[in-house]
């Protein structure tokens, strides 16, 4: 539990990893050098590191001007300061120009924002982003894998929105285990009773989930979704059509994250239960990271309940097909 | 000062990007007519005379950039590439059509030789300092120049970017304010209360200039000027008249974005010196 792989570090680090390597790195900030100590970048790279204030149109808007000229930028704040107060300039200036500016949003979800409360807890970025034509938009699951997820992103086309968090981040993955654009991956074993959706800060509850699951006789499969787009729709769609029922477990709103993404899938791929745990559209409220997660419905004790309720409804609808084939 | 022939070419030149415009917004059947009007002086100066370009290489990197913030004056923009040669002047009626590369609003991965996608008022000047500063971190001495309108001046990240600029010293970039004292819904002073406009700019650490923006000489003289500055970003307050060219437009907003009867448009064309 104590084990603690920072997001903002992993970005930092993996910004600095970049930097060493090209010259075309530019770090944009909206006084943000602190949110994520990146004094050192500073230091070692002065010509690349554009302070723009607390500007976040602004920033973006000249990222697009560097990435239109040759550079590689970078810009991280807080989430909702960029798809929210420069959602406009992240469209139209960034993604349809086709403009490769990478942005870094933090305090993302309740566990990002925890007690700073709704004005700095971001739980419609990515329903936001998703709706945007061109964006590649990453949920890393903690510290080291934002760090490869920035390393994986440097040469992706078009723009890149990098989804991280407050610092306070667990482990969930060893050091250096690679990221891969654009493919799900599967925690542990598979079950073929249900499938358990995610990605981000709650993975570890999700595995945890998985291991009660287990114990009560009840087989899962944590598929963790990474990238939510470009979604890997064949890589899901598989997973579905083994387990047949599905739990979405996101620290987003239900609207327009994850579960609306695997929602999507399953009505035109792969026909499936699902049940989506996460914000139920509404705003959450100042609290520990852990209480937050825990009293808004993705407590470890919730998901296996409602993967239990799901398998149980699973077994009975195929009772009731066996009956009526009967 | 620039010479005489020079000036007068260029005068020739602007007229005959008034006539594309009249042209391309007649046969179109849409588009903004006489905001292209009042930046046309502006846009010839740039195209023919001011910006280091190479119409052969338009990826070019050490070319100069034009960033047109107030994109819906964009049919005087894409008659200035094309009479450049970027592209075919036969390409210019096709404004606004479905499959044309000309967009009702500039978007440069179409536009063969448009550096920046504008159109949503109030975002050039950031994106040309993005490219200014490109041009400082690659040790590049292109220079970037931007137009904004006045109406738009009252968007709050122009002045966003009015601060950043200045903060970052960045004396090769320079921001003509389209100053027609009109937007769509009435004069400028009317609707959004802008002035005082050349106060703002030096507060934010530019030097600012005013100008006679349908004067050749003093639009060419303003950006000598520019060019001189060591450390500060340059606005150039370009006093213009909305439909500058054809008189049935001047002091009638309605022109802002309309078209042409056929009457209308032969008139126009006459008066600009076209054969029609």
């Amino acid at each position: 539990m104590s084990d603690i792989a920072n997001t903002r570090a992993g970005f930092r680090d993996g910004l600095v990893a970049l930097a060493e390597k090209r010259d075309d790195i530019v770090f944009v900030s909206t006084d943000s050098v602190k949110v994520v100590k990146a004094e050192d970048f500073a230091k070692r790279w002065p010509e690349r590191m554009i302070e723009v204030g607390i500007a976040e149109q602004n920033g973006v808007a000249v990222s697009a001007g560097l990435a239109a000229s040759g550079m590689t930028p970078y810009l991280c704040t807080y989430a909702g300061f960029l798809t929210m107060r420069a959602c406009e300039q992240m469209r139209t200036f960034v993604a349809y120009p086709k403009l490769k500016v990478r942005f870094v949003g933090v305090n993302a979800g309740l566990f990002g924002g925890n007690r700073e409360g709704v004005s700095h807890q971001f739980i419609e970025d990515i329903g936001i982003l998703r709706a945007i034509p061109g964006f590649t938009i990453l949920c890393p699951a903690d510290g080291d894998q934002v760090k490869q997820a920035v390393l994986a992103s440097a040469d992706t086309e078009g723009p890149v929105y990098i989804r991280i968090g407050s610092g306070k981040e667990e482990r969930v993955f060893p050091d250096g285990t690679p990221f891969r654009i654009g493919k799900i991956r599967i925690i542990g074993s598979s079950g073929r009773d249900v499938a358990l959706f995610c990605h981000g800060f709650v993975t570890n509850r999700v595995i945890r989930a998985a291991a009660e699951l287990e114990k009560a006789g009840v087989r899962a499969t944590v598929v963790e979704v990474a990238t939510i787009k470009p979604l890997d729709v064949a890589g899901i769609s598989e997973v579905l059509g083994k387990c047949g029922c599905a739990v979405s477990i996101e620290d987003h709103n239900v609207i327009g994250g994850l579960g609306s993404a695997i929602a999507e899938v399953i009505a035109e791929h792969a026909p499936a239960t699902l049940a989506r745990l996460g914000l139920q559209d509404r705003y959450g409220e100042s609290g520990h990271p852990d209480e937050l997660l825990d009293a808004y419905g993705m407590s470890t004790a919730n998901i296996a309940e409602t993967a239990k309720a799901l398998v149980a409804r699973k077994k009975q609808g195929l009772r009731r097909f066996r009956t009526e084939q009967a | 000062m620039a010479d005489s022939a020079r000036i007068r070419k260029l005068e020739e030149q602007a007229r005959q990007l008034r006539r594309d415009v009249v042209d391309m917004v007649h046969k179109s059947g849409d588009g903004h007519p006489s905001p292209s009007m009042s930046v046309a002086d502006i846009v010839t100066a740039m195209y023919f005379d001011v910006l280091r370009i190479d119409p052969s290489r338009p990826e070019w990197m050490d070319r100069d950039r034009f960033v047109l913030s107030k994109g819906h004056a964009c049919p005087v923009l894409y008659a200035a590439l094309a009479r450049r040669g970027y592209f075919g002047i036969e390409e210019l009626p096709t404004l606004r059509s479905i499959h044309s590369n000309l967009q009702g609003h500039p978007y440069a991965p179409k536009t063969r030789g448009l550096d920046a996608t504008t159109g949503s008022l109030g975002n050039g000047v950031s994106v040309a300092i993005g490219m200014a500063l490109a041009a400082r971190m690659q040790e590049r001495d292109y220079r970037v120049y931007a137009v904004t309108g006045d109406g738009e001046l009252g968007e709050g990240l122009i002045w966003e970017a009015a601060m950043c600029a200045g903060h970052q010293k960045l004396a090769n970039l320079t921001v003509f304010v389209d100053n027609n004292n009109y937007q769509s819904g009435g004069t400028v002073g009317e609707v959004s209360g802008v002035y005082p406009i050349k106060e703002k700019w030096e507060a934010f650490g530019w030097t600012c200039r005013m100008i006679d923006g349908h004067d050749m000489g003093q639009i060419l003289d303003a950006v000598d000027s520019a060019r001189k500055e060591k450390e500060r970003p340059s606005a150039i307050i370009a006093k213009t008249v909305k439909g500058q060219g054809v008189s049935f437009m001047i002091g009638d907003n309605s022109w802002h974005k309309r078209i042409f009867t056929d009457a209308e448009y032969a008139s126009a064309m006459k008066e600009l010196g076209g054969s029609k």
